[in-house]
């Protein structure tokens, strides 16, 4: 993944590009607005983290350059301003998102691989999925832990792969009765989906993934944590 | 023990003793001449009526002096008194209007006359003979006017001195000069009462505009520095909300470059803190020894504690009327609001193994709508989650919870933390202050929240839970 960081913080630009290189990505790092507009324009680039108060060229209107050229490249918008006027005017200029510095770096990453996996949305990137000993693949409407086949009915996999897309949140209730009613799963009540979460974490059971229960919200997928 | 006086004790005190009111010292300055004129007049009225009655009394009491005066003769050496029995019949008949007539030879010689001795008048100097003199005196405890004549008889050598007196009861000229009195202040009464009413009335009309004018000002939210409306105001009244408005002018421009100041530097420390935080970050992955690894930790805890002190202090910043956020009032859900972040927050609560859910027992799913600013809404409940997830410690539960009260929708968050002592729960809403020197805390998260639910007409309050935690609640106005 090669990405472009328009920062002009020496120390924090520094910081984040050594950073990033660990999370895996290729770093190029342009100074100020002159140079990332031309570094972006020029070459080809999976993503971009551009801080909005850049010397010579501010952020935005790099943003509203490059946009014009490269509607499809994936910006994220770092920047020290977080009034709503400034989220409004980057949303507007065309930023994907928006992080406010200071920032927790594992929010920075986890922000930029959700903005890739948006970008290379190609179906097959999101058909199969692994978590802990557990295997999802969507195409072929296989499960399987440790390589042993898992039994799911409709409801229970539909039930699962809503927790794994949005594994570390919470599904609401509401949010599982929608899915099962728009796969037209098997008709049911709200109140039976304990009894579904109750079966499937059953059969997670040594996958190394639990179902964690949020009081009066819902219900939430994670990786248990090596004891 | 004081009693506290009551209100309308309050406002009689304030109104006799003191308290610089315009409409009283108005009042006082009119009715004050106007209460003296009355006595004034009454006064004079009394008089002059008392001296009108008094001078048709004299004339009537002088005639008859005179005619008896007619009746002495003299005869040689002594007096002829030709007094018909029918005239004292006259004299005598009315017993409630006595008259009462004597003759006399001076000093005190009683020739004839009623049955009583009537004074002779208090003469300075030698009696003027045939002019009357009239004086007030009191017979039989009966006040008296009484008519005097000296008369003098025989020759230069046997000069003799007479005095004829009539007299009257003065019940009938005091009775006389009190209905002239009455019929005069009686109008002049009323009159005085049609002005007092008026005057009273065009006060009230007159300082009209004062009372709007303080109404405007008290009214005022003690943070609502817009200039007061002087287009309505009379013109007496205009130069002082010109200079009201130029103060209030002022104040706001020093107010607004304050915050500017506190905004532009929150600002400008955004980056620095993220490249020490950065930085750190880093330093701690790389094989340093333990001692060097437990400084960088105890910098990287620095780091992370400034960056939080900055954005709450831009979220204060934020919660200012005059920041951006305040045009941007709209209805806010507060039982959706609630869901929404406390499942955002779920996750870094169980990062730090705290149990954090939403109460939803034995509730209705209707949604529970104030008018608000939804951002400021949203900050002011993450502030008060947040503040449960540092200060609860591990293991404990933080819980959610949304209903209505009356007028107000709730927003409560409840932790089973240590809590806090009781006499902190006012000091934990100023600035800065902190119940505990635990966690990274900045000690402005409930102000912020006070400070957002005042703005919203609301209040915050704390209490304690048995056996240990708190539970701080947010009470909004309910949109009707």
């Amino acid at each position: 993944m090669n990405l472009l960081l328009a920062e002009d913080d020496a120390i924090l630009a520094d910081a984040l590009a050594e950073q990033l290189r660990h999370a895996g990505f290729e770093i190029e790092h342009a100074p100020n607005g002159a140079v990332a507009e031309f570094l972006l324009l020029k070459q080809s680039w999976d993503l971009c983290i551009l801080d909005l108060g850049l010397p010579m060229v501010d952020g935005l209107t790099v943003l509203q350059r490059v946009r014009q050229k490269k509607p499809e490249l994936p910006v994220l918008v770092l920047t020290a301003l977080d009034d709503l006027q400034s989220r409004v005017a980057g949303l507007n200029a065309g930023a994907d998102d928006y992080l406010t510095k200071p920032f927790d770096f594992p929010e920075l990453e986890a922000r930029l691989r959700a903005l890739l996996r948006r970008s290379q949305s190609s179906p097959v990137a999101n058909a199969s999925m692994a978590m802990g000993a557990l295997v999802f693949e969507r195409d072929s409407r296989r499960a399987s832990i440790d390589g042993a086949p898992l039994e799911l009915s409709p409801r229970e996999w539909t039930l699962l792969d809503l927790l794994l897309t949005r594994r570390d949140r919470v599904v609401t209730k509401e949010e599982v009765a929608q899915a099962w009613d728009s796969e037209r799963a098997e008709p049911g009540g709200n109140n039976s989906i304990e009894v579904y979460i109750h079966r499937v974490r059953r059969k997670l059971e040594g996958s190394g993934l639990s179902i964690r229960t949020v009081r009066g919200l819902g219900y939430l997928l994670e990786a248990l944590r090596p004891a | 023990m004081k009693t506290p006086p009551s209100p309308l004790m309050l406002r009689l005190t304030r109104f006799v003793v003191g308290d610089q009111s315009l409409h009283k010292q108005l009042l006082l300055w009119l009715l004050l001449p106007q209460l003296v004129l009355w006595l004034a007049a009454a006064f004079v009225t009394y008089n002059v009526a008392a001296r009108y009655a008094n001078r048709a009394i004299d004339a009537s009491l002088s005639q008859s002096t005179r005619s008896l005066a007619r009746q002495i003769k003299p005869v040689g050496s002594g007096l002829l008194i030709d007094f018909p029995k029918a005239a004292i019949d006259i004299m005598d008949a009315d017993p409630d209007d006595r008259v009462y007539y004597m003759a006399s030879t001076p000093p005190g010689q009683y020739i004839l006359g009623s049955s009583s001795k009537l004074p002779p008048p208090q003469l300075n100097g030698p009696p003027k003979l045939g002019e009357p003199y009239f004086y007030d005196a009191v017979v039989d405890r009966m006040p008296i006017r009484v008519a005097a004549l000296y008369l003098a008889y025989g020759d230069a050598k046997s000069r003799q001195l007479i005095l004829v007196q009539s007299a009257r009861g003065r019940a009938r000229r005091d009775e006389l000069a009190r209905s002239i009195l009455g019929d005069t202040v009686l109008p002049l009464s009323g009159l005085i009462l049609l002005m007092t009413m008026i005057v009273w009335a065009g006060i009230r009309a007159g300082l009209a505009p004062l009372a709007r004018m303080r109404a405007l000002v008290e009214d005022r939210a003690p943070n609502d520095l817009a200039p007061l409306r002087i287009e309505a105001a009379p013109q007496e009244l205009r130069s002082l909300a010109r200079a009201l408005n130029d103060l209030l002018a002022a104040v706001h421009e020093s107010v607004a470059a304050q915050r500017r100041f506190v905004n532009d530097a929150a600002h400008q420390l955004r980056t620095p803190l993220a490249g020490l935080k950065s930085q750190t970050e880093l330093a701690l992955g790389e094989n340093v020894d333990a001692a060097q690894h437990q400084r960088l930790e105890r910098v990287h805890e620095s780091a992370v504690r400034s960056a939080h002190l900055v954005n709450q202090l831009l979220s204060l910043a934020r919660a200012e009327p005059e920041s951006a956020l305040a045009q941007h009032s709209s209805r806010v859900d507060l039982r959706e609001m609630a869901r929404e972040v406390t499942a955002e927050w779920v996750p870094k609560a169980l990062q730090a193994s705290i149990d954090l859910g939403l109460d939803d027992a034995g509730d209705d799913a209707r949604p529970v709508v104030v008018q608000g600013h939804p951002l400021l809404i949203r900050e002011a409940l993450q502030n008060l989650i947040d503040n449960a997830i540092r200060y609860a410690g591990p293991s404990s539960e933080v819980t959610v919870g949304v209903w209505r009260d009356g007028a107000f929708g709730v927003v409560q968050v409840a932790d089973t933390g240590p809590g806090i002592p009781p006499d902190l729960h006012r000091a934990v809403f100023e600035r800065f202050v902190r119940a505990t020197h635990e966690g990274s805390g900045c000690g402005l998260g409930l102000a912020i929240v006070k400070s957002i639910a005042e703005r919203h007409a609301g209040q915050v309050s704390l209490s304690s839970l048995a056996p240990h935690g708190l539970q701080v609640r947010i009470a909004l106005p309910l949109v009707r």
